[in-house]
């Protein structure tokens, strides 16, 4: 006999090959445990009630729906053929609640699917709180915030240089570094405080400190009160709070990299690591991405712009930010971007699926193809004939490269 | 609010009104099923006691259909649809405004983001369904779907129509009707967005669609179409 299953909520149903019901066995209608059933059988696990019903009717041959299911089944002893949207699959969900009262699962159609929405929700939230347990999110929500935070302290030190500098306008030009300006107003404040042994302690070297303290002396800024350098003085200790917690959230990074993507990590780092996962949506999503996709992710407009216009594409996009390729002489760069972007694929599918750690391995692969590239491709490519230029046809590449719109 | 409406019509589609405000402004609205409950900051209004919630056409396509012209909407008074891309439930809460509680959605998502929202809207709407599942695997959800009259798709990918035909073969029942929102942008940067629209369209009258419109959503929707479909 060949029956054709189809498996729901309500349980499991076996119909003839006209459609009529030949039998069906019932899932318990207790919430948990019907959602334990419905997840499993995204396992490729049948449901206990579909069991019951094959021993049940004993048939020769069984017609499914879902092929996950196929292999499980065919341990059972009978002959399975997995066909989508059978006939009995057809009839038992367009008139479901009906089936459903039929069999007495339901009173009336209102229970039944007052239990299906049940059902459903639980099913859902459980398969959201699994998703929301990968970690790799954690990291993406921290490299964004680092990001977040590096835009701030670049907006607030700016300001902040401004706002000094009506003091003390030389220290602007002396002091690049944004951390140790924001720590000599705060430590210092008072342009007459600051002399060299004031400027050592907090870490600047004798000969910048001496340049500094002799600016100082004969300074064209203004004088303030107390009122006006605590107000400056509050703005850089802001910063410098900001500075400890990136330094905290890199080190908070860096572990949890290490634990979610140890290959991609090592090969690129935590922070580069964090924001190509961060651009792929997970960690899941970069490992199905092909190496090519790696190789420009973070360049989309460059890239889209050049699929539109046949222009040239971009040859890197957030890897860039990968030091052997951004200290590479121009023609270099594309060459590394694309051995790296394979080795990440490769790191980033391992870390998805495996965890194993072959990170040394693939480092010293790439470092040996960067040695190879340098050494191959030492002198640039003889320069191509332009080829004539449309009348009244502009390169687009031409008016838009000042713009780094590729690079972060 | 309710002191600056004029009127609440009816509109020629079921369940869908028309608010019309005092200064003249008219915007689509449909009866707020969760009483008290707004989904993405709309603006209800109170008329002859019924609660109506503010239909926005820019954030959802079928308003913007709805608004270009759609000659028929499918979804009525108890249908039950098969919504997939159902995302933080934008849309899918005026369409189970429509279908009201004889009427059921099914909404499928795949990003558990936005997932995590279409619950909170779910919880007070017992008539829709969130479920967190790929619309590329029908069998991943078909234990907890039943036939539908209507499958409503919305999905931004490149595949979207394949998709589309595959889970209407599952699901959709004969003489059922599909709506397809296509994102041209995500199809083909590279072509011209008309021409994606025709390609898809053909598309589904090969696999047995009869393709009954095709609505530019323009300016709701930059490069977008709604289709509608009826499946023989």
């Amino acid at each position: 006999m060949r029956i054709y299953l189809a498996e729901h909520t309500i349980g499991s149903f076996a119909f003839d090959e006209s459609g009529n019901l030949l039998d069906y066995v019932l899932n318990p209608k207790e919430l948990g445990k019907v959602v334990d059933i419905l997840i499993n059988t995204e396992k490729g696990e049948p449901m206990p009630s579909t069991v019951e019903l094959i021993q049940k009717l004993k048939p020769t041959e069984v017609v499914i729906e879902s092929e996950t299911e196929s292999a499980k089944m065919q341990s059972l002893g009978i002959k399975v053929v997995s066909k989508p949207h059978h006939v009995g699959a057809k009839v038992l969900r367009s008139s479901l609640a009906e089936i459903a009262v039929k069999a007495k699962f339901a009173e009336d159609p209102k229970d039944i699917y007052s239990f299906l929405y049940q059902v459903t929700l639980e099913y859902t939230r459980r398969k959201l709180r699994k998703a929301a347990q990968k970690r790799d999110l954690l990291a993406i929500q921290a490299i964004r915030a680092i990001d977040d935070i590096d835009k701030t302290i670049n907006l607030f030190s700016e300001r902040l240089r401004e706002w000094y500098s009506i003091h003390f306008p030389e220290a602007d030009k002396l002091v690049e570094d944004h951390d140790q300006y924001a720590k000599i107003v705060s430590n210092i404040g008072y342009r007459d405080a600051v002399t060299v042994e004031a400027l050592t302690e907090i870490g600047l070297n004798e000969q910048k400190a001496k340049k500094l303290a002799d600016a100082a002396k004969k300074s064209i800024g203004a004088d303030i009160s107390d009122a006006d350098i605590n107000s400056i003085r509050d703005l850089a200790n802001t910063i410098l709070s900001l500075f400890r917690l990136r330094a905290s959230l890199y080190d908070y990074l860096d572990s949890i990299m290490r634990e979610v993507s140890p290959n991609v990590t090592e090969l690129v780092g935590p922070t580069l690591g964090a924001r190509l996962l961060s651009l792929a949506g997970s960690l899941e999503e970069l490992s199905k991405m092909p190496a090519s996709t790696i190789q420009v992710l973070g360049a989309e407009k460059a890239l889209f712009r050049a699929l539109k216009s046949g222009s040239r594409p971009p040859k890197h996009g957030i890897i860039f930010q990968y030091p052997a390729i951004h200290v590479s002489p121009r023609w270099q760069r594309g060459k590394i971007a694309r051995a790296l972007a394979a080795k990440l694929a490769i790191a980033s599918r391992i870390d998805a699926y495996s965890g194993r750690f072959v990170g040394t391995q693939l480092v010293e692969q790439v470092n040996k193809r960067i040695e190879e590239i340098k050494t191959k491709y030492a002198q640039p490519p003889p320069k191509k004939q332009q080829p004539p230029r449309e009348e009244g046809k502009k390169d687009r590449r031409e008016h838009k490269k000042g713009k780094k719109g590729k690079r972060r | 609010m309710s002191e600056s409406i004029e009127t609440v019509k009816e509109t020629g589609m079921e369940n869908i009104y028309e608010c019309i405000y005092v200064d003249g402004t008219v915007r689509l609205c449909t009866k707020n099923l969760a009483k008290g409950f707004t989904v993405y900051g709309e603006r209800t209004v109170n008329y002859n006691g019924v609660e109506y919630r503010e239909w926005n056409a820019f954030r959802s396509k079928l308003a913007g259909a709805i608004l270009k012209g759609l000659k028929e909407n499918p979804v009525k008074k108890g249908s039950k649809v098969l919504y997939l891309g159902a995302a933080s439930g934008t849309t899918p809460s005026h369409i189970s405004d429509i279908v009201e509680d004889e009427g059921k959605v099914y909404g499928v998502e795949f990003s558990p983001r936005v997932v995590r929202e279409l619950i909170l809207v779910a919880q007070h709407r017992h008539n829709l369904f969130p479920i967190l599942a790929d619309a590329r695997f029908p069998q991943s959800y078909s234990s907890l779907v039943e036939d539908a009259e209507v499958l409503y798709v919305d999905i931004a990918q490149p595949d979207q129509t394949d998709i589309a035909i595959y889970n209407a073969r599952y699901f959709l029942k004969e003489g059922g009707h599909l709506l397809l929102a296509i994102k041209a942008r995500s199809i083909d940067v590279t072509k011209d967005p008309t021409e994606v629209f025709k390609t898809e369209a053909e598309k589904l009258k090969n696999e047995g669609f009869d393709v009954q419109q095709v609505i530019n959503l323009n300016p709701y929707d930059k490069d977008h179409a709604m289709v509608l479909a009826r499946f023989k």
